[in-house]
Order: C-alpha cells, then sequence, then structure tokens
C-alpha cells in the first residue's frame, strides 16, 4: 500500500506546484479570448449607432416620407430613398434569377456529369471568378459589355416590344446605352455565380453517393435524381448560399455604380438606369455635407435593415426546411 | 470437420433449395474492370426465380461488384466496364442498347446504409411508382399500402405517412426502402449488405422480411455475415479474388463443401 501511495503523493505535489503560474496565464488568455468577442460587438454597435446618429436628421426631417419619396433634388435639399431601394431590391433579384439557375446548373455538372479530367479546370475558373476584383467587373461592364449589350440586345429588343402591353414598358429602352438595372443585374449575376456554385457543388458533393445510387436504382434520370432528391436533400445549404449572394449582390457596390447609369428616376423599363443605395452613396459621398450627408447616412441604415432582414429571412427559410 | 455448430444450427430446419426453379438471371462468362483493375474474373451463375441467392466472401472479392452488375449501377463510374453476359430472362443487361432506367425499376436494390428520399414516407414508397405508371389516387394509395405491409411497416407508420422519411429509425428506414423497391414489382431484388449499419433487432426483421419477399421475388444478396447466409439462403455462391469458388445449395456449401478454399472460409480459417 505504501509503496504505491508515495508515488502518487509525489506527484500530485509536484503537479500543484507547476500549476501555479499556468493559472495566471490561463485567465489572461480568457481575458483575450472575452475582449476578442466583445469588441466584434462593440464596432458593430459603434457602426449602427454612428449610422443611424448621422442619418437621423433626414429621417425626422423628411419622417417616413423619406423611404416612400422619389425625390432627390440637391438644389431643393428633398430627398426621397425609394429609387435607391428600389434600384437594389431591383438589381439584386434580377442578379438571383439569372444567377442560381446558372450556379445550380454549374454544381450539378460538376459533381455529377463531367469527367474527370474537366472538373478540376472548371471548378479552378469558377474559383477565380471569385478573385477577381469588383472594379474589374465594373470597367468589363461599362466598356465592353454595355456597348455590346445596347447594340444586340436593347436596340432590337426595345424595336420589337415597342407598343405591346406589359413587356413594351419592361422591355424598352428609350435611349440604348447599354447601362441600367438589367446591366447591373447581370454584372452582379457573374459576381455571385463563383459564392453560390461553389457552396452548392460542395454540399451536393457531401451527398453520401449511396443516396445518389439508390435514386439512379430505382430507375430515374439524372434530371429527377437532382430534381426530387440531390437538390432537395441539399436544399438548406443551398438556401444558405442563396442568401450569401443575395448579401453580396444587395452591398455590392464598385461594379454597379459603373453600369447602373447613376439615374434618379423611377422607371417601369428594366433597360432604364436606375440606381442602388451603395450605388448613389459611393456617388455622391464625396461633396456631400449638410442634409445630402445626413440622407445619405439614412440610405446607409435602410441597406442595413435590408441585409438584416435578408439574413433573418434566411434563418427562417433555413429552419422551415430542416422542419419538413 | 465443415461448420462449426453455431453454424449448423443455423441450417435446420429451413428452406430447402428448389434446383428445378427457372433461372432468372443466368451470368456468362462475365469480366469486370475498375480501370486497370481486372475485379471478376469468367464469372458464370445461375439465380434461380423466387429463391434467396447468397454472395459471401472476404473483403474485396467482388461481391458487391458482382451485384452491382446486374442493374448496371456501375455504369455511374466512367472507369468500370464490363464484359459478357447477364441474362435477365434471355435478354442481356450489359446490351449497350438496353434502355438503362427502365432496367432499374425491374431491378430494385437495397444498400448497406438506409437511403430514404427527402421526402414524406408516402412519397417515398410512391416516387418509383409514379415515374413508370400514371396511376390514379385511389390505386397508388392500394398500391403504397400494399408495399408497405410487405415491407412489415405499415402497422408503424400508418398515421405518419405525411411525416419525413428521414424522421424514421434506421431499421424502419430501411424497411421503408425496401417497400420502395417492392412497389415497382420487380422481378429482382439486390441486397448489398443490407443490415450491416442495423442493430440486432432490426437485423432480425429485416431478414424476416427477405425470407418473406421470396414468395414473390428472386433475392440476391451479398453478406459478410456467414451465419446471415445460412439462415435466409437457399443458395450460396462463395467467391475470392473476383472469382466464384463455389456455388450450390446452401446446405451443401455449408456442410459439405467441396473445395478446399470453401471450407476454410466457412470454418473460419481466414477471411
Amino acid at each position: 500500500m505504501t509503496a504505491l501511495t508515495q508515488p502518487i503523493a509525489l506527484a500530485r505535489e509536484s503537479r500543484a506546484t507547476r500549476a501555479g503560474p499556468s493559472r495566471g496565464l490561463d485567465r489572461l488568455f480568457r481575458g483575450a479570448a472575452y475582449g476578442s468577442a466583445i469588441l466584434v460587438l462593440l464596432v458593430l454597435v459603434g457602426i449602427l449607432a454612428s449610422i443611424i446618429w448621422g442619418g437621423w436628421p433626414a429621417f425626422a426631417e423628411f419622417g417616413p416620407g423619406f423611404v416612400t419619396s422619389s425625390a432627390w433634388n440637391i438644389g431643393t435639399e428633398q430627398y426621397g430613398a425609394l429609387v435607391a431601394i428600389i434600384g437594389t431590391l431591383a438589381s439584386a433579384l434580377i442578379a438571383l434569377v439569372i444567377g442560381v439557375p446558372l450556379s445550380i446548373g454549374i454544381a450539378i455538372y460538376l459533381t455529377q456529369l463531367a469527367p474527370g479530367w474537366a472538373r478540376k479546370p472548371v471548378a479552378m475558373t469558377i474559383e477565380l471568378l471569385a478573385a477577381v476584383p469588383s472594379i474589374i467587373y465594373g470597367m468589363w461592364g461599362l466598356f465592353v459589355f454595355a456597348p455590346l449589350f445596347a447594340q444586340f440586345v436593347q436596340t432590337p429588343v426595345s424595336n420589337l416590344v415597342e407598343g405591346m402591353p406589359i413587356v413594351g414598358t419592361l422591355f424598352y429602352a428609350r435611349v440604348p446605352s447599354g447601362v441600367g438595372i438589367l446591366t447591373a443585374g447581370i454584372i452582379l449575376a457573374i459576381m455571385i455565380v463563383p459564392f453560390v456554385a461553389s457552396i452548392t457543388r460542395d454540399m451536393l458533393a457531401q451527398i453520401p453517393t449511396v443516396l445518389r445510387e439508390s435514386a439512379f436504382g430505382i430507375g430515374c434520370t439524372t434530371w429527377e435524381v437532382m430534381r426530387h432528391v440531390l437538390i432537395p436533400q441539399a436544399s438548406v445549404s443551398i438556401i444558405g448560399a442563396i442568401m450569401l449572394g443575395l448579401g453580396r449582390a444587395l452591398g455590392e457596390t464598385m461594379a454597379v455604380t459603373f453600369v447602373i447609369g447613376n439615374a434618379n428616376r423611377l422607371s417601369a423599363s428594366i433597360f432604364d438606369p436606375g440606381s442602388t443605395i451603395a450605388s448613389r452613396i459611393a456617388n455622391e459621398f464625396n461633396e456631400a455635407d449638410g442634409m445630402q450627408l445626413n440622407a445619405l447616412m439614412a440610405l446607409g441604415c435602410i441597406l442595413f435593415v435590408i441585409t438584416f432582414v435578408v439574413l433573418i429571412l434566411a434563418r427562417t427559410l433555413t429552419r422551415r426546411v430542416k422542419i419538413a | 470437420m465443415s461448420a462449426s455448430p453455431a453454424l449448423r444450427s443455423q441450417l435446420s430446419g429451413r428452406n430447402p433449395a428448389d434446383e428445378s426453379a427457372p433461372v432468372r438471371i443466368a451470368v456468362k462468362g462475365l469480366n469486370f474492370y475498375y480501370g486497370q483493375f481486372h475485379g471478376l474474373k469468367n464469372v458464370d451463375l445461375n439465380f434461380h426465380d423466387r429463391q434467396v441467392t447468397a454472395l459471401i466472401g472476404p473483403s474485396g472479392c467482388g461481391k458487391s461488384t458482382l451485384l452491382r452488375t446486374f442493374n448496371r449501377i456501375y455504369s455511374l463510374y466512367p472507369e468500370q466496364r464490363a464484359e459478357g453476359q447477364i441474362l435477365l430472362d434471355g435478354q442481356n443487361v450489359l446490351d449497350p442498347k438496353i434502355d438503362l432506367n427502365e432496367l432499374r425499376s425491374r431491378i430494385g436494390m437495397v444498400f448497406q446504409k438506409p437511403t430514404p428520399f427527402p421526402m414524406s414516407i408516402y412519397d417515398n414508397v410512391a416516387f418509383g411508382l409514379r415515374l413508370y405508371e400514371k396511376l390514379p389516387k385511389s390505386e397508388l394509395d392500394g398500391r403504397v399500402e400494399d408495399s408497405l405491409r410487405k415491407a412489415a411497416l405499415w402497422e408503424e407508420v400508418k398515421d405518419k405517412l405525411k411525416q419525413s422519411g428521414m424522421g424514421l429509425s434506421g431499421g424502419q428506414q430501411q424497411r421503408l426502402c425496401i417497400a420502395r423497391s417492392v412497389a415497382q414489382r420487380p422481378e429482382v431484388i439486390l441486397f448489398d449488405e443490407p443490415t450491416s449499419a442495423l442493430d440486432p433487432i432490426s437485423t432480425g426483421r429485416i431478414e424476416e422480411l427477405i425470407e418473406q419477399l421470396r414468395a414473390e421475388f428472386t433475392i440476391v444478396i451479398v453478406t459478410h455475415n456467414m451465419q446471415q447466409a445460412a439462415r435466409i439462403s437457399q443458395f450460396t455462391a462463395f467467391m475470392y479474388l473476383g472469382e466464384v469458388i463455389e456455388f450450390g445449395p446452401t446446405t451443401k456449401i455449408f456442410m459439405n463443401p467441396e473445395k478446399r478454399q470453401t471450407q476454410d472460409y466457412i470454418t473460419g480459417r481466414f477471411g
């Protein structure tokens, strides 16, 4: 007995002496971790507070009319956010309508159809798209894409639909300049594709092969396997990926500022120029002061709220899908 | 000197093999390649109608590979190819002109792990049916119920058909997958180690189920559990390194094998 307990007691003693200094270090470590977490929170609260503080005079001056008014007149100091809000939502929506099917198609090709040798190069190209700075997209959109778009899409389509009900308004360009809401939406679609496609691809690749084989095993075609089994199986993560893309499309500034036309005009045509919240702020911040600056800050608040709503929507949607 | 007493006891009191049953699947001179690797070597094997045939052998012997050639599920992977003949009711499955989707609806397959689809219990069973038959709702309901009954799952799920199939236990999910196969009224059902992810009670239920399904379907089961093969099969093929070493009635393979390798395997000397 004694022969056994003695070494244990000795070991315990030496351990106790070693624990002293490390306990202080541990406290420091915990403190640093807490501090880092709180710092992020403080930064967020600080940004939010300063934007609200800066935008408050505009909200106070125009009231709810700030959101519903389409005026943006620097001379008479009349400001309203409607055009920018609609431009933001419309261009982001167009980006999703074009970009999401494209991304899912790419993901399906990469995980299901591509021969082994093609997978890597295609996947690399998609990921490289994500590395292109947004200013490059903007320049390319303005100098290369927009003229071609005006010549080969806007002009012929406008001529075709002129006078027709609904489409004659929606797709009619009074001045086919190539820039506008649709152009911005297309450029945004190209920008969100790498994000949505690579997340969707990863999610599809994670689905166990037996599930895929059993879907093929009951006689499904590739389309049926994707439509009824694999896409629903990955739907939660795909919705997450789409929301990430939406968040990016809503907030994207530089590329959109180049190609949206920066007009403060409410138009029913998606060929017409418009502006988004981010592009408006980027365009005017430099020379703004007084009420104009307050109005821009207020715009920032609204963008913040929109992205926050998107985030909450994404959360509730994914939760609902999980239960179903 | 043959099977251990434990194995022997599994064999007693079971349905004898019917060697006069017609041949449902005839495999002739089948060779299989994974790229350069020669996975199956000149396999010749007959599978009898409404009998359970077990494929046994050590890991990597090619038993799953053989199973996967019957519905050509291997062809999802371009580097895998098969040569030879697999005649399903006289029609060569390996014929490149064959309609793969139609073939797969005639051959059910159940995998190592349960694979419920992300939809309701009802839709899991009805899904395969809807692909090939346009049935009125009442008839569809009847077929779904019938299939779930045959899979011994109806009593457990009849009140929650609209709930997700993912919410069931592992054993229930596997029976749901069996119901899904049964619903298509296939000629053959392939089981690829169907109980390897299940607890003993669920395993017992699946085994009883396979015994019942034999009345209607030709069954091929891959298993690495020799007692399972002894319990549920009428015929057994022992495979080793891509070759069929011995094939015959299960009682004969386990009690009185002809080949030395078969005997070594079933007495547990290797594998």
